[in-house]
């Protein structure tokens, strides 16, 4: 009889030692980095997720846009602890290729179903050596924006649709002195947009690549990218129709004076359309509109930024992996059937997103058509496309061509000077980087 | 008289020599052995020894011509002109006036305040559409419309001289002042005595006298010259072009942007003789016989 | 002799103004654009006077309360950005650090200058000029070893990794110009003292110090100031608002497009805060140290 009880009551400690163990709070956590948009927002979603999973504990740093990249690099030089962040398409080669981030199908192969509901150009960003790495955190394209009450003034009733045409309603607006440079354009040379709006450019004419399929530069003389060039210098020497203060412009200051009402025209991300029809913000709400590109194709440059998983994540075990996994499908993937967080942003800053079923979403429709227009919004991402030439030195390349094409444009060296020097830069590095 | 006290004096420069040490003879290997190797980081699995290749790379690479002669040029308007406006300053420092006193007080802020902060304060001040210095010249009726100061190669140059000088001429004219009351009373005025004008007072008395001071402020701001890089990177980010790009904001590139830490530490060891060399010619061209 | 100290008095005036419109003339237009809403600093030519004070920036900076007029929060954002509120921690962290380096410099700084002016030893030359020398090496090149001993110390995103390396980059130019200044200073005090039975210890505490006063507030002035301007090292080494600085902060809200210029002026004039008080604890012996230091 003892014995019987003295059995029970230790198969009882067992059990209730057993079931503390599972029942044992293993909270796991996660090292979130991003840049600086929106934060009081993110840290929102983050509280969200964290109550959802409440075993999964988010520890957040944002940094400045313009520093991100480089404070990603030095993390990952160090090993600072990082397990999940932002990534963007022109950073995704090099990242990948140096081993930092890792392809999420081969940890979650569930997430290869999520493809076929984004937009083919958000895909082909987020591809690297056929595998997926990321989701979208949000996706855009660069878009042509005008001022539809300066361009009534002058007498126009539609927007330009070629480039020809838009150097035509300038040169109006600007002998009317309804304003003094109709184009402004962000091309800083710290701006990280600027090679993007370049190659919206090149997109926007017949047979417009920058690369070809083995990753040769185009930059022969009357290629496209010779034209985009020779248009840009053209706008601001020989018509004058673009604002020389264009080359010291990030995004910011470039929305602040076209909101203002000194441009007709301008080249800039879809999202900043959102804040500048909002009357809250400004009586100048209203005035402005996206029209498709202009140039023979109408196309232009799309590009996603998404988040990603750490190579020192996946160091971390099994554990710090599930917990990324659902960290990453709650943000860039579906709960319940939506795409919950690329929809608040939609909904909340008008952020363009690449997950298409949020089109036959009504709500976000209306959204959108408060300040944009869904349609031609639908019909520009149908034709929008990828960046090119996307490998591990795009990067390094990328900053010599902005200084390229600065130089251009300054007249410092001529056109066909700064294209084939930037050509014989991306030849070296090609072939440097294949030298594996 | 020195005391001969070894061991005390050991122990006395012991804390200061050993954090010094910690910090500087580790990093100091790391760099001169990063500068050795092809490292790449987006080719993480090949890192071969190419000795003297990443220097010879860097000297001959697109931008070191110009880069060298602009980060020349932006030094030596600098030097000069904080040297030459310290010294003119440091006289009305030194009058006996009480404007002077006041002055004394508050010509050093703007050189107590971070590089950071001077940038962002001068960008706005030089800004192409609200800026207050294109204010300025239009209520002066010297321009008829704001000018894009920092998209032409050449007047960026000079706003970034501005912003810069701005900075550092007070503590050159405070260092100068140090230099002018240190003079005694009667060499002045046995000079004068002696049938002197002022160009001569100031030849053959105060010049001489303030050499050791002038030495320093040109060693010190000429490294500072050559190797600013905050303000760079805020106010115009190393363009318009390349106008602006400095070899200390390619120094930063080469390692962030193109992640080449070969030629990042390359560079930045060619900076260092390159400043080393200079101090050891101003030396020889003031030629003092002591330093300290 | 009365005309020519009449053109004196005059000369020196007017070039005394015109040097502080110089000097301060920046921070004067800071101020008052601190003190505006952004829609009136987007205006051609600039209101040199303010048309309207409105002290709703510094109140959000202070409260959190959001200014509601649009023409205060700034041309197209509606969003204002929490990050300019962090420019009071940061200017903290700013503060502690830049007077913790500040107390390192002299605790540091002073006795190798003792022993460097007043002793003789081996190794004393070559030492020194590896003092002196231990800072020309450009910041770009060291930034990574650093954050590697940072890290291996586990010290990564503290304060005391930034007065760690800030004291590192000023105790040599500290060393140097107390080195100048104890030279000047003449020995026969301290000899007496020696003489009646002190030790140089004590010599030191209790007779040089105290007569090296200005030289060591001229010393504590430079190290307290670079600390607080350096901007590579913090940005690259602080990572939350445990340690982030106030350089890096204002960088980070310049491109923050939330944030409006009269915001970003706010900013800037609570950084020069910190900067007005030490000026004014040092004001006297700034000028004076730096005077009987350098003269053969």
């Amino acid at each position: 009889m003892l014995r019987k009880s003295v059995f029970l009551v230790v198969v009882l400690v067992v059990l209730g030692l057993g079931f503390n163990a599972f029942a044992a709070d293993k909270t796991i956590e996660l090292n979130f980095i991003s840049w600086s948009y929106g934060v009081e927002t993110v840290k929102d979603n983050i509280s969200k997720f964290e109550a959802l999973y409440p075993n999964i504990k988010v520890s957040y740093s944002d940094f400045s846009w313009f520093d991100y990249h480089d404070i990603a690099v030095q993390r990952f030089l160090a090993n600072t602890p990082t397990d999940v962040m932002y990534g963007s398409d022109h950073w995704l080669q090099e990242w990948a290729a140096a081993n930092w981030i890792v392809p999420l199908e081969d940890y979650f192969p569930d997430f290869k179903n999520y493809e076929k509901e984004f937009a083919p150009y958000a895909v082909e960003g987020m591809t690297y050596q056929g595998k997926l790495y990321g989701l979208p955190y949000y996706a855009d394209m660069v878009v042509f924006l005008y001022n539809k009450e300066m361009l009534k003034k002058a007498g126009f009733d539609n927007p330009p649709q070629t480039l020809d045409e838009l150097v035509e309603q300038s040169k109006v607006l600007k002998e009317k002195g309804i304003c003094k440079y109709p184009l402004a354009l962000c091309f800083a040379k710290n701006e990280g947009q600027s090679i993007e709006i370049f190659t919206s450019l090149v997109y926007s004419f017949a047979n417009g690549n920058m690369f070809d399929a083995d990753l040769n530069p185009l930059f022969e003389k009357d290629g496209a990218v010779y034209k985009a060039l020779k248009f840009l210098y053209e706008a601001l020497n020989t018509y004058e129709i673009l604002d020389p203060a264009s080359l010291t412009w990030g995004e910011i200051d470039l929305v602040k004076s076209f909101g203002a009402g000194n441009h007709a025209f301008t080249f800039v991300n879809k999202y900043n359309l959102a804040e500048l029809n909002n009357p809250a913000v400004t009586n100048l709400a209203g005035q402005f509109s996206i029209a498709l590109f202009p140039g023979e194709t109408h196309s232009c440059v799309g590009f996603v930024r998404f988040y990603c998983m750490t190579n020192m994540a996946v160091k971390r075990g099994k554990d710090v992996i599930d917990a990324c996994g659902k960290f990453l499908n709650y943000f860039g993937g579906k709960t319940d059937g939506t795409y919950v967080v690329p929809k608040r942003w939609a909904l909340e800053k008008g952020l363009g997103f690449a997950q298409l079923p949020l089109y036959d979403d009504p709500e976000v429709v209306n959204a959108i058509n408060q300040w944009g227009n869904v349609d031609i919004e639908k019909e520009q991402a149908k034709l929008a496309r990828a960046k090119q030439g996307m490998t591990p030195f795009y990067g390094t390349w990328d900053i010599f061509m902005r200084e390229q094409i600065h130089k251009a444009l300054l007249k410092e060296i001529s056109i066909e000077d700064a294209l084939s020097a930037s050509a014989k830069y991306w030849n070296d590095l090609k072939q440097k980087f294949g030298k594996k | 008289m020195f005391m001969r006290e070894q061991r005390f004096s050991y122990l006395l420069i012991f804390p200061a020599v050993a954090l010094i040490s910690i910090f500087t003879i580790y990093p100091l290997l790391y760099a001169v052995r990063t500068s050795l190797y092809d490292i790449v980081l987006s080719m993480p699995f090949m890192k071969p020894y190419v000795g003297v290749g990443n220097y010879q790379a860097v000297l001959g690479s697109y931008y070191f011509r110009g880069s060298l002669l602009n980060t020349l040029v932006y030094a030596g308007m600098s030097v000069c002109l904080v040297t030459l406006l310290g010294l003119g300053v440091s006289f009305l420092l030194n009058s006996p006036f009480r404007v002077s006193g006041v002055l004394r007080i508050l010509i050093l802020f703007p050189w107590a305040i971070p590089f950071v902060v001077s940038g962002v304060i001068w960008k706005w001040i030089f800004n192409s559409s609200y800026g207050v210095f294109n204010g300025l010249l239009y209520t002066l009726g010297i321009v008829d419309s704001y000018v894009s100061w920092l998209s032409h190669p050449f007047y960026a140059k000079l706003c970034l001289v501005t912003a810069h000088i701005w900075k550092e001429m007070p503590f050159a004219s405070i260092l100068f002042l140090a230099g002018l009351q240190a003079v005694p009373r009667e060499l002045f005025d046995a000079c004068r005595v002696d049938g002197g004008t002022s160009w001569s007072v100031f030849r053959y008395v105060i010049f001489p006298l303030l050499r050791p001071v002038l030495l320093v402020v040109v060693i010190y701001e000429t490294m500072i010259g050559i190797t600013t890089f905050d303000l760079v990177y805020v106010m115009t980010g190393g363009g318009p072009g390349d106008s602006t790009s400095l070899l200390s904001w390619y120094t930063y590139a080469e390692t962030f942007k193109f992640l080449n830490l070969g030629k990042g530490a390359a560079l930045s060891i060619i900076l260092a003789l390159l400043i080393l060399a200079i101090i050891i010619g101003y030396i020889r061209v003031i030629r003092l016989e002591e330093v300290y | 002799m009365k005309r020519g100290s009449f053109v004196n008095f005059f000369l020196v005036h007017i070039l005394s103004v015109i040097v502080l419109l110089f000097v301060l003339g920046p921070f004067i237009w800071i101020f008052l654009c601190s003190l505006q809403g952004e829609a009136d600093l987007f205006v051609v030519p600039p209101n040199w006077v303010p048309k309207r004070v409105i002290l709703d920036n510094y109140r959000y900076i202070f409260t959190g309360e959001i200014p509601t007029a649009y023409e205060v929060r700034g041309l197209i954002r509606s969003r204002i950005s929490q990050e300019a509120r962090y420019i009071l921690p940061t200017l903290l962290n700013s503060f502690i650090i830049a007077l913790a380096v500040m107390a390192i410099n002299l605790a540091l700084a002073s006795p190798a200058a003792y022993a460097f002016s007043r002793f003789r030893f081996t190794g004393k030359t070559p030492l020194y000029i590896y003092v002196i020398t231990s800072r020309l090496l450009p910041a770009m090149a060291i930034a990574i070893p650093f954050y590697f001993i940072v890290q291996s110390l586990n010290l990564l995103d503290t304060k005391l990794s930034l007065i760690l390396i800030h004291s590192v980059y000023t105790i040599p130019f500290s060393t140097w110009f107390l080195t100048l200044y104890f030279g000047e200073i003449p020995r026969d005090v301290e000899f007496a003292a020696l003489v009646d039975g002190c030790n140089p210890l004590q010599a030191f505490f209790y007779v040089l110090l105290p007569m090296a006063i200005p030289g060591l507030s001229a010393a504590a002035a430079f190290a307290f100031v670079f600390s607080y301007s350096e901007f590579l090292f913090s940005l690259l080494i602080t990572q939350t608002l445990k340690s982030r600085t106030m350089s890096v902060l204002i960088a980070s809200l310049a491109n923050n497009p939330d944030v409006s210029y009269a915001l970003l002026s706010v900013c800037v004039v609570l950084a020069i805060v910190p900067l007005l008080l030490i000026g004014f604890f040092f004001r006297n012996y700034v000028t004076k140290g730096m005077t009987i230091t350098i003269f053969k």
